[in-house]
């Protein structure tokens, strides 16, 4: 998937994947009675429009020829800078519940921010300080909003 | 619902009061605050607040309210253009050209031409709110399950001009939207769809996650990936638009208020899609339509203004039937009953002083809010500057505490950075993002007001031809996908998304 013609026809064959894919999983819902819009339609429309505009997407691309430009893909370090954000990010929601709010804050923050500018790890480490404690005083106790406080603030 | 000066003169007697200014104010501030803070949404805003009013007297508590909504309004444009961020699905449009023009260094114009749109548009809605009430609040009711429909349906044309170029592409974001929205129960029978048996997917997919995913997630990704050192690294020059960028938005501004205002009346047409069909408008009209998504100061303007008229008309079938047009109209209906005043025609008799003393504070309200919001356009634009290895995992805490926020479930964060990684690669490969956003906020209201049409009608979709406003609609919309369609035969080029991946 290097350039734009082989990643539209690409995209297009997924697409058409996915659309099969939700027509197949609509046969599976219950039906309505008479003259009610059964709840298989509008599933039914979407599989059909991603089966066909995917599909058309491919051929349309494929029987197109000229210039085809490069996709900005980003190098190796590019990549595993996403992968590392990524991933962190996602800890970073599985150790919501867990730890709570403040302290997965504080170490999202402290990790996200060292990591992405290596040499000021005080500085890391300060706002995720500042950003974990404003988030436990303004989300948890002052708005009294339902996020877990975690062990740290409990009881 | 009948005009009478002297009744606004005493309306505006009553909010005059320095009880009444003060918590004015408050409500414009805290609104403000709520409108950029993650989280806290103008709906939980209000609720949270409703119990501690219960000090105030009625006016003053319901003024506060009112200010915390249209101050909520205000505020929620400021995430959109700095950070891309937008937390409500009615900033969407405002992130598209916000945002670039805040990559462009011009943060500033951008935040002050929204305060400046929404100032006018509030205004101006607030007089026809003031004069034209009675009439207006007619025909609100004339609007039944086919005429929503078709409403709905032309705002899913407006598919075809997101898209730009790249039609397929457009119609394959559409279709992907539509598919997250189907997820979870279906609003007519109950029945689950698309869940494969597990019930976290029984509740759905909240376009919150979504548009927070789309927009956010992928942005702080794109800016990663290029090592980027602040949002804008050029030098900002002007905080404010200059008097030709307000001239350039000045129609824009009043048809804006005009498409927001009157859509604004029907229950269940919300800002989310009264901004797109504003924006929409804009686009289409220019003479430079080339410009919408790079940065064009009316693609500012239009939604901004649209979301403020919406707000403002909304308070029309509130007082005039006692029928909540948005969840936020729902939770002030609330606190008019929690001080035993039942909105419906017998408002205006019964409760005159009330009535014009709470649409005399809103005329306050915007000036206030103007004066509020002008001087802070600096310290918003500077977040632009803000080195990005701190303001990307800011965003992401933003994000975060928005999305967890919905239903406090971290199943809708999981979906925004499913969403996000998706928005990623849809932006690498050249496919638009705001057909999968519009398309998500209307699914739901598409197939409930289809259903009910067709029970009407006992299954005929000819309902929709024989009705004369659903007939208009209807025929705008198919002559939009049409005149689309043409485009694209005849073009014969690539798929080239308008709004530029980078």
């Amino acid at each position: 998937m290097k350039t734009q013609r082989a990643a539209d026809i690409t995209a297009g064959c997924l697409v058409a994947l996915i659309g099969i894919f939700v027509l197949s999983a609509s046969t599976w819902i219950s039906e309505a009675g008479v003259h009610r819009l059964s709840p298989r339609t509008f599933p039914y429309v979407v599989g059909c429009l991603l089966l066909l505009c995917g599909a058309g997407l491919a051929l349309k691309t494929w029987s197109l020829r000229g210039e085809d430009p490069a996709i900005a893909w980003p190098d190796r370090e590019g990549v595993r800078t996403i992968v590392v954000s990524l991933v962190s990010l996602a800890g970073y929601i599985a150790l919501m519940n867990p730890l709570g709010l403040p302290l997965s804050t504080f170490l999202y923050l402290t990790f996200a921010i060292w990591y992405l500018n290596r040499s000021r790890w005080w500085m890391a480490l300060t706002i995720g300080l500042i950003t974990g404690g404003i988030s436990y005083v303004l989300f948890i106790r002052l708005l009294g909003l339902s996020f877990p406080a975690g062990f740290l603030f409990e009881g | 619902m009948g005009f009478s000066f002297d009744y606004l003169l005493q309306g505006f007697a009553t909010a005059l009061t320095f009880q009444n200014l003060f918590w004015a104010l408050v409500g414009c501030f805290i609104g403000t605050l709520v409108g950029v803070l993650p989280g806290i949404g103008p709906v939980s805003g209000i609720a949270i607040l409703l119990p501690l009013t219960t000090v105030l007297p009625p006016t003053s508590a319901i003024i506060m309210m009112a200010a915390i909504y249209y101050g909520a309004m205000y505020g929620g444009s400021t995430t959109a253009i700095v950070v891309n961020i937008p937390g409500e699905a009615s900033s969407v449009p405002t992130a598209i050209d916000g945002y670039e023009m805040a990559k462009q260094g011009k943060a500033g114009p951008a935040l002050a031409i929204s305060a400046i749109s929404s100032f006018v548009a509030g205004t101006l809605s607030v007089i026809a709110l003031t004069f034209f009430a009675p009439m207006l609040a007619e025909f609100a009711v004339v609007f039944g399950p086919p005429e929503y429909f078709a409403l709905m349906f032309m705002g899913l044309s407006l598919v075809i001009s997101l898209s730009g170029r790249a039609l397929l592409k457009g119609l394959i974001s559409m279709a992907l939207g539509l598919g997250a929205a189907l997820i979870g129960q279906d609003p007519l029978t109950g029945a689950a769809r698309l869940t494969f048996g597990t019930v976290t997917l029984n509740a759905g997919v909240d376009f919150i996650s979504v548009i927070v995913g789309l927009f956010a997630i992928s942005e702080v990704m794109i800016n990663v990936e290029q090592r980027i050192t602040a949002i804008s690294e050029l030098e900002i020059s002007n905080w404010m638009p200059t008097w030709a960028d307000i001239k350039q938005c000045g129609w824009t501004m009043i048809r804006a208020t005009g498409v927001g205002f009157f859509l604004g009346l029907l229950p269940g047409c919300a800002p989310s899609v009264t901004t797109f069909v504003a924006y929409d408008l804009e686009k289409r009209l220019s003479k430079h339509p080339e410009r919408f998504g790079k940065g064009a100061i009316e693609g500012v303007a239009a939604p901004e203004a649209a979301n403020n008229a919406t707000s403002t008309s909304g308070f029309i079938p509130l007082f005039a039937f006692g029928l909540p047009t948005a969840p936020s109209m729902a939770v002030l209906l609330g606190g008019l009953m929690m001080y035993g005043l039942q909105p419906g025609p017998m408002l205006f008799q019964q409760n005159p002083q009330f009535v014009w003393a709470v649409i005399a504070s809103m005329y306050i309200g915007n000036v206030m809010l103007l004066i509020l919001n002008l001087p802070l356009v600096g310290m918003w634009a500077k977040i632009c500057k803000i080195p990005f290895y701190i303001l990307g995992p800011m965003i992401v805490f933003c994000a975060m505490v928005g999305t967890y926020s919905i239903r406090f479930q971290p199943f809708d964060v999981w979906v925004m950075l499913l969403f996000g990684v998706l928005g990623y690669f849809m932006r690498k490969l050249g496919f638009p993002v705001a057909p999968m956003v519009l398309a998500s906020v209307l699914a739901q209201m598409l197939e409930t007001a289809l259903g009910q049409s067709l029970l009407i009608s006992q299954g005929s979709p000819l309902i929709f031809f024989t009705r004369p406003i659903s007939a208009v609609f209807m025929a705008l919309a198919l002559l939009s996908i049409g005149r689309g369609i043409w485009a694209q035969v005849r073009a014969k080029a690539p798929e080239i998304a308008l709004e530029d991946p980078d």
